[in-house]
């Protein structure tokens, strides 16, 4: 990795078109400003990091979707519509984890 | 074309249905190609199962019957990526997961999908108000114990 040494107020450019700023210092946080342009995605790493975990959660939710409780507020039906299962191909009622 | 999953068996898909994520799922970017699956009438709940990996499904619903106010706003260069021209065709979902004796779903992550390219993008929403764990609905005593 490399390392930079910036004062406040001094920048880094990434490529032509990204820079980041240091805006301010205070204890152990550091405030950087960031210019970029809208094709970059900028985040928190964190953000990214709970919604891949959550993915990788979710992808491990066993058993069947029948019978759960539907909105309290449902509103008109969307017209989304799935691929149809039929009964044979729904996985049963109880599964284990 | 014949999917082969581990949770319902061999399903005949019509390959012009599949969904595509350029760009793969957080966490999962080697799947690509995605079916839509509808196990019943009411169209609230759906698998989304992947074409390329049996074992590979999530547990997906449309978040604007549970919310209002949720919007999953896109940068231009996504809607490029998914061939998005009016936002009218889009469709959103979000992963479901189950959790704590509630129904849970990842709004800080959700997916937006072209209807008519049939492509889709997972967003990172960098708003704090909706968490990756946002509570739909509490379950019942068996839909519980069924976890």
């Amino acid at each position: 990795m490399l390392v930079l040494s910036r004062h406040i107020d001094e920048s880094i450019m990434i490529g032509d078109d990204v820079e980041l700023t240091i805006v301010d210092i205070r204890g152990d946080k550091v405030r950087i400003g960031i210019n970029a342009p809208s094709s970059v995605a900028v985040h928190r790493k964190e953000v990214y990091e709970a919604i891949r975990t959550e993915n990788e959660q979710a992808a491990r939710f066993r058993g069947s979707i029948d019978g759960m409780p539907l909105p309290k507020a449902r509103e008109t039906p969307r017209a989304t519509r799935g691929i149809r299962l039929t009964a044979d191909q729904r996985p049963p009622r109880r599964e284990s984890a | 074309m014949i999917l082969q999953t581990t949770r319902f068996g061999s399903v005949d898909v019509d390959e012009q249905r599949l969904i595509e994520f350029p760009a793969g799922l957080l966490g999962f970017s080697q799947a690509r190609r995605f079916a839509l699956l509808q196990p019943d009438e009411r169209g609230v709940f759906f698998w989304l199962q992947s074409a390329e990996n049996p074992d590979l499904a999530f547990v997906v619903t449309d978040p604007s019957l549970w919310s209002d106010e949720f919007a999953a706003p896109l940068r231009p260069e996504q809607s490029e990526e998914i061939g998005l021209a009016d936002v009218a065709d889009a469709q959103t979902f979000v992963i479901v997961n189950r959790r704590g004796g509630a129904l849970t779903a990842n709004m800080q992550g959700p997916l937006v999908i072209s209807a008519v390219t049939r492509r889709g993008v997972q967003v990172v929403l960098a708003e704090r108000r909706w968490s990756t764990r946002h509570e739909l609905v509490r379950l019942e005593g068996a839909q519980v114990a069924s976890a």
